[in-house]
């Protein structure tokens, strides 16, 4: 069973999601949808296994962190501000990304948006480490397809990137204001038809970007353990049970390795697209002042 | 959007199981997903925002916050405790030195007190004892005046009883008397030669 599942096609397949529970077909002409956000068959994925691991996380996390913050070593003033256990790994992200990511950007915003920027890091790293384990595998024996990173599916991470630029226009409005809506425009004014399409596409750049960079991450890496996999089935197919045995020595050896880089990108994936956000975020509410107007204009 | 979530619910409960193996026998794309995974997505992680925004990034903000607060302020406590500190030192060892400034001065006037009083008394001593002397030679001296004094007068009047007897001839008291002084006077010019 497995084996049919890994020797399928191309790698890519064991990457791309693969839905357990569809609408009926052809809801572009029934629902008059965009053909772009259905399958090609014209269906809404209802649960998919990469579905199932964003449930999956979202359980995980509103059940383990909450547990989690509020472990303390004791009730009185001072051991109600030290964190024990596992929750002081917990508190030591947190800080880092409070301190040494969302301060320097935000500023005096940072404890208005850190609750966000948490989340989207803990949410991604989440739904990145889910797409390590093995699941895909197991499920498959029980016949039905559970797991894979969800983190690599274009659709999830534009979801989120497309929330970072919510944020961004919202709280620009919001908090920047006029700062926010002069931006648009930094030069003189004669020239701002093109200036004003110029930064709007650069928005939209960055979301773009922003979604693409933690799905092709994600993807990519899922791909290259695939396609190793890949390489014991086409020797086993080609040159027999021993080919295929010789062969799976450096496979699983590399295959390790290239799972601990996986470890490491989940992380840094999940840092990069929180500090993106941040930066993102800051870019839009945190403006020099007005007496550095100038010196500021003059640098550029 | 709410008509596409009514209809995906709707779906749920009456369609069926699509094909597990996910093939869909055309080329896999690596950029398939739909609105399923967007709906999921927006729903599962504004969940995770709400839920963790209040049951723990709420309790870690705060406890980072408190403890920020705290340490600051038990910085800044000890500081001014060690200012404090200083300065009170700073003060003691003022205190200490005017105390031991003003002992050694205390020291020093009794010390003088004592040198003048034992000055004063060995004076005093010296001067009584000078003046005793004085006074018990004087007596001595007066002593000795009046001793001779008697002498002359007793050997004046042993003289003249004597000579009165020897020449029978009878002095007047103040040729007597003369007689007596001149015998003074030569006696004291002949001891003071």
């Amino acid at each position: 069973m497995t084996f049919s599942i890994l020797a399928s096609g191309s790698p890519l397949d064991h990457v791309i999601q693969h839905a357990i529970k569809t609408t009926p077909m052809d809801l572009e002409s029934k629902l008059g949808l965009f053909g772009w956000v259905l399958t090609p068959k014209g269906e809404i994925t209802i649960l998919s296994d990469q579905i199932t691991m964003i449930i999956a996380a979202g359980i995980l996390l509103t059940m383990v962190l909450p547990m989690l913050a509020t472990k303390r070593r004791g009730t009185d003033e001072i051991g109600s501000m030290v964190p024990t256990g596992f929750a002081n790994f917990l508190e030591t992200l947190c800080n880092f990304l409070r301190n040494d990511v969302a301060r320097p950007a935000l500023q005096e915003h940072t404890d208005r948006f850190i609750k966000y920027i948490w989340s989207v890091f803990f949410f991604v790293l989440t739904l990145n480490l889910l797409g390590l384990l093995p699941f895909p595998a197991i499920s498959a024996y029980f016949g039905t397809h559970i797991g894979g990173a969800a983190t690599g599916n274009i659709y999830t991470t534009a979801t989120l990137a497309l929330l970072t630029m919510f944020m961004m226009v919202f709280n620009g409005f919001r908090i920047g204001g006029m700062h926010y809506v002069a931006h648009f425009c930094p030069g003189p004014l004669w020239l701002a038809p093109l200036l004003v399409p110029v930064e709007i596409i650069g928005l939209i750049a960055k979301i773009f970007a922003l979604s693409v960079r933690l799905f092709a991450n994600m993807m990519a890496g899922h791909i290259l353990l695939a396609v190793l996999v890949g390489f014991i089935l086409t020797a086993w197919g080609s040159v027999g049970s021993t080919g295929g045995l010789l062969i799976a020595i450096p496979v699983v050896i590399s295959s390790i390795a290239i799972t601990m880089l996986e470890l490491f990108v989940a992380f840094l994936q999940a840092y990069i697209f929180a500090f993106l956000t941040t930066l993102f975020i800051s870019m839009c509410v945190v403006f020099p002042h007005d007496d550095h107007d100038e010196s500021h204009a003059a640098a550029h | 959007m709410a008509k596409v979530i009514v209809f995906m619910v709707a779906s749920l409960l009456t369609s069926t199981t699509a094909m597990a193996s996910g093939g869909d026998g055309g080329v896999a794309n690596p950029f398939a997903g739909d609105l399923g995974n967007v709906i999921w997505t927006l729903v599962i992680f504004i969940l995770v925002v709400v839920v963790l925004g209040k049951f723990a990034w709420g309790p870690i903000l705060s406890a980072l916050q408190k403890r920020e607060d705290f340490i600051t302020d038990s910085l800044s406590s000890a500081k001014k405790d060690r200012t404090d500190a200083e300065a009170r030192l700073a003060e003691y060892t003022t205190k200490l030195e005017e105390a031991r400034a003003e002992a050694t001065a205390m020291v020093e006037e009794g010390r003088r007190d004592a040198e003048v009083l034992k000055k004063q008394i060995e004076d005093d001593a010296k001067a009584e004892a000078d003046k005793m002397v004085e006074r018990a030679k004087r007596e001595i001296g007066l002593a000795t005046d009046t001793a001779i004094k008697e002498l002359y007068d007793l050997s004046g009047k042993l003289a003249v009883g004597i000579a009165s007897k020897i020449i029978t001839k009878e002095l007047d008291a103040q040729q007597h008397s003369r007689l007596i002084s001149e015998s003074i006077e030569e006696l004291t010019a002949a001891q003071k030669n």
